[in-house]
């Protein structure tokens, strides 16, 4: 992310316009955060609840419902596509986009081509991109399905993204450090794998972030890409229409908690690893006497 | 001290022939001959951009040379890796992995060569041990002090047991008070595994206090590669007299040739100085250069200007305390700066203020003749 | 990773343009060169209505996000003195981009319907008695949904544009008497630019591209470019989606490039 601005130096009183803008951030975040939690409550509404407050009663009746099949179509299905097709496109991400960006290192043949190409698509509107995937498969008669053309649809999105946290990481990656490596004797494949992946470790977290929560969430790219089976976004996008229950949210609460997990474990373990080499220096003390 | 004072045997000779480093259009390094005795401790000395690390980086084998031989103990390593070499570099940031502890840096040699963990272990914090560092063993680098850091950093290249251990700027990160430390830890570790140490430095007396040889460069040439001791009291060109400082460079074109003088116009006045027994040719280039410290201050308006052997008049235009001497700044006729430093007792049994005129000269022993080809530049 | 684009983007996108001159008679698709869909598209007065309608969309999304956003970006950077706070406040705008856009749009459902909070919550402070109608399923709650999930594309660029801003420039021109508002006009502003000008993209293509929330929050009462062509996407009219959606694709180029004819993002992206 940003390199974080140093703190004002004064800490005098803060301006009449610090509260003001403090005032409408609270808004900005109620708004964004408001709606969210009012569905995860409603979720837990009682058998005969309805879609809105207020509550009657509190159950995990609407979750069973969701994992019972009744008229919920196939959620526990399109669960687990979708969490195997977030981890597959998590690792291909991962992967191309390290490779990706050591090679934008150096200027190569078509650097700026494959540059323009990543920027496009991600711009691209999602369905634009559905289509496309679905257009093409149909005329060269592949049957789409969510491992192939799906995958292929939220690369599309995902690897961007990738690209673009790997250029900033490495913007700021030394060197030297490389240099210390083969000075030391190592081989290129100890360099990658002993010093710059662990080095880079934060920020490949970052795009693995990325790329499972782009894709455990995509819709527009996949609607027209999946095939036959559903994946969970889809099968939500399906119960927006035919659904009338609570239900519907629990999916929702179902969904936003697994986000929730994903985010929680990538930004924790990179807060950890921060932590752990940003500890403070120890007082200098005078190791060896002063020659 | 002399280059080469160990025999000629030691290990980690290092010869460059000529060797030039492009890049793009940009020419780093022009043409260069350089011969480091083994074991010695050299600085490479210059402004930035002067080319001093890209030939620091082409002996560690981080660069290649586009033209001309590198060679260690008379073996040519143009196109080697850098263990192949026997070379070990210490990076200006350290570099040291920040993923890793103290132990594990310094036994990073030793992993990628395969060697058993309890042996790479245990040879790591005997290293730590001699850099006095054993303590830290299970530090991360981010938890240790500057000068820590740089302890860690040289038994980190030390472990790989080399010929030539390559410094770049490794005391530039450093406060004042550490710079002085380190400098005394680092010829202590030079002397004691008998290596050659090559360090590149912009400081001038970082590189005479600390080095057997000093190769002074500008604009990717060697001015003078000598021994400290030469660097400051013999500077071959104006150049490196004015960058080593100390001294009063006077430069100009020959225009009256006297016995054992010539009458010389810088450019803003006359001077008359001692000249060497073949006087140079009228309208040639002609440099001297004078200590500072060897110039006597007279309180008093000399002759006009260009009339007394060895003698410079002007106004007093700064005073700085030193401590033991002071610093008087004169500004002569023609609006050039003159340093004279005097002892403090000399100097405050009659003291001179900013403005006073006075005048300075020097013993014709005194002077020293820069080479004539590079005073023109 | 130049392949696995061109493969699912670069080779689709000639798909969808080859498509659009395919032979279409309502039933059959068959490969040709034709004009006539892109005759019927330009012949249509729906079409320019959806266009209309979408950019109407994206002009009214693109001025409140970018007003949110710089509002955002400017207290956490400015006003925000510890980094840590900074960051946690960064952070708490940014973790709901990586919850699903479907689950957030929907939220909304229930807040803003007939019986829903809002509602309810106007009526018990007794400043309506009756519940408003154009809550839901009204252009209002489109864009509304659309602020909601949009406004992050514009907080994290300017936020990281801002960032960059060094502090003593402000302080300078404080020191030189210049008016908070001024600081902001002059100094802000113009170095931020390359942010604003990332998340205007990003929320410009963003709306354009949308179908589902303008399905969802208008009740389909109302239509996207994008959402037409969704639905002829479902009734297997190939050639003419893929004509409207080159059509699209040809116009949010063109708002792009004259986005970055204003302002060089390139170099902001390479860093």
């Amino acid at each position: 992310m940003a390199g974080p601005a140093p703190a004002q130096p004064q800490f005098g009183k803060r301006p009449k316009s610090f509260y003001f803008l403090a005032g409408f951030f609270a808004l900005f975040v109620a708004f964004l955060y408001g709606p969210m939690s009012a569905i995860y409550i409603l979720s837990f509404q009682g058998p005969t609840g309805g879609l809105t407050f207020p509550m009657r009663g509190v159950s995990l009746h609407w979750f069973h419902a969701l994992f019972a099949q009744e008229r919920t179509g196939d959620f526990a299905g399109a669960f687990a596509r979708s969490l195997l097709l977030a981890a597959l496109v998590l690792s291909v991400t991962v992967v191309m986009s390290i490779l990706a960006g050591m090679a934008f290192r150096r200027r190569f043949f078509g650097s700026t081509f494959v540059f323009y190409l990543a920027i496009a698509s991600l711009i691209m509107p999602g369905i634009l991109v559905g289509l496309g995937i679905g257009l093409t498969f149909q005329l060269f008669e592949i049957q789409t399905s969510w491992f192939t053309s799906a995958l292929g649809a939220q690369l599309t999105w995902t690897l961007p993204f990738g690209l673009l946290i790997m250029f900033a990481v490495l913007s700021r990656f030394n060197r030297a450090f490389e240099e210390a490596g083969r000075d030391l004797g190592a081989s290129n494949w100890q360099i990658f794998w002993l010093v710059v992946v662990p080095i880079l470790l934060p920020g490949i977290i970052g795009v693995a972030l990325f790329g499972f929560t782009l894709s455990y969430d995509e819709f527009p790219r996949t609607l027209l890409t999946a095939g036959a089976q559903n994946t969970l976004p889809m099968e939500i996008w399906g119960m927006t229409t035919n659904v009338t229950s609570p239900a519907l949210y629990a999916l929702g609460t179902v969904t936003t908690v697994v986000s929730f997990i994903a985010i929680t474990l990538a930004l924790g373990s990179i807060a950890l690893i921060q932590r752990r080499r940003a500890r403070r220096p120890a007082p200098e003390t005078q190791s060896g006497p002063a020659a | 001290m002399e280059p080469g004072k160990n025999s000629a045997s030691a290990r980690g000779a290092i010869e460059l022939v000529s060797v030039t480093k492009r890049f793009g259009d940009t020419v780093a390094v022009r043409n260069i001959d350089l011969k480091i005795p083994g074991g010695a401790y050299c600085c490479l000395l210059g402004p930035s951009g002067c080319g001093k690390t890209t030939i620091l980086r082409m002996i560690a084998g981080h660069e290649d040379p586009t033209d001309g031989d590198v060679l260690i103990d008379n073996e040519n390593v143009v196109g080697k890796a850098p263990v192949e070499r026997g070379t070990a570099m210490m990076f200006q940031s350290y570099a040291l992995f920040p993923h890793l502890t103290c132990r594990d840096n310094v036994a990073f040699n030793l992993k990628v060569r395969g060697v058993a963990k309890a042996e790479r272990q245990e040879r790591a914090l005997e290293m730590l041990a001699r850099v006095r560092m054993r303590e830290f063993a299970d530090r991360l680098p981010a938890q240790l002090s500057g000068g820590q850091q740089q302890r860690i950093a040289l038994a980190r290249s030390l472990i790989t047991n080399p010929r030539v251990l390559l410094l770049d700027e490794p005391l530039s990160a450093l406060d004042e008070f550490l710079r002085l430390q380190m400098r005394g830890e680092l010829k202590r570790i030079q002397t004691e595994f008998g290596i050659s140490f090559i360090h590149v430095t912009h400081t001038q007396m970082e590189a005479i206090a600390l080095a057997d040889m000093v190769v002074v460069m500008d604009q990717g040439r060697i001015e003078q590669a000598d021994s400290a001791r030469h660097v400051f009291e013999r500077p071959r060109t104006p150049y490196v007299a004015r960058f080593i400082g100390g001294q009063n460079v006077m430069t100009g074109k020959v225009l009256e040739r006297r016995s054992g003088a010539v009458l010389i116009d810088t450019g803003g006045k006359q001077l008359l100085v001692s000249a060497p027994e073949t006087l140079p040719e009228i309208g040639a280039s002609f440099g001297i250069a004078v200590r500072r410290d060897r110039v006597r201050l007279q309180r008093s308006e000399g002759a006009p200007a260009g009339s007394t052997l060895n003698s410079i008049g002007g106004r007093v235009s700064a005073l700085e305390y030193q401590g033991s001497w002071l610093k008087i700044t004169i500004e002569d006729a023609g609006g050039e700066d003159f340093v004279v430093n005097e002892a403090d007792s000399t100097f405050f049994a009659t003291p001179v203020e900013v403005g006073d005129i006075v005048s300075a000269s020097w013993a014709p022993e005194e002077v020293h003749y820069l080479s004539a080809a590079s005073v023109s530049r | 990773m130049a392949l696995v684009l061109l493969l699912f983007f670069g080779v689709p996108l000639l798909v969808v343009v080859a498509f659009s001159f395919f032979d279409y008679d309502g039933i059959n698709t068959n490969p040709a060169f034709v004009w006539a869909n892109y005759a019927e598209l330009f012949g249509s007065k729906v079409t320019l209505a959806l266009y209309l309608k979408t950019l109407y969309f994206a002009a009214i999304v693109w001025v409140i996000t970018l007003l949110i956003g710089f509002t955002v970006s400017y207290f956490l950077v400015f006003h925000v003195r510890s980094v840590l706070w900074q960051m946690g406040l960064f952070l708490l705008c940014t973790v709901p981009f990586w919850t699903s856009n479907i689950i957030r749009m929907i939220s909304w459902i229930p807040f803003l319907g007939r019986n829903g909070i809002f509602n309810q919550a106007l009526m018990g402070a007794g400043i309506t008695h009756e519940p408003l109608e154009f809550l839901l399923f009204s252009d209002f709650a489109v864009i509304v949904a659309y602020v909601h999930l949009f406004t992050l594309f514009m907080i994290v660029p300017i936020f990281n544009s801002m960032a960059r801003i060094d502090r003593s420039l402000i302080e300078a021109a404080r020191d030189g008497g210049s008016s908070g508002g001024r600081i902001i006009w002059e100094i802000v502003v113009p170095l931020s630019k390359t942010g604003i000008a990332l998340g205007s993209i990003f929320v410009i293509t963003l709306v354009m591209g949308d179908f589902f929330v303008v399905k969802v929050m208008s009740g389909s009462h109302s239509a996207s470019v994008a959402m037409a062509m969704s639905n002829q996407i479902a009734m297997v009219q190939y050639p003419p989606a893929a004509a409207s959606a080159v059509l699209l694709l040809i116009i949010v180029s063109l708002m792009v490039a004259a986005i970055l004819r204003v302002v060089d993002v390139r170099k902001e992206l390479a860093r």
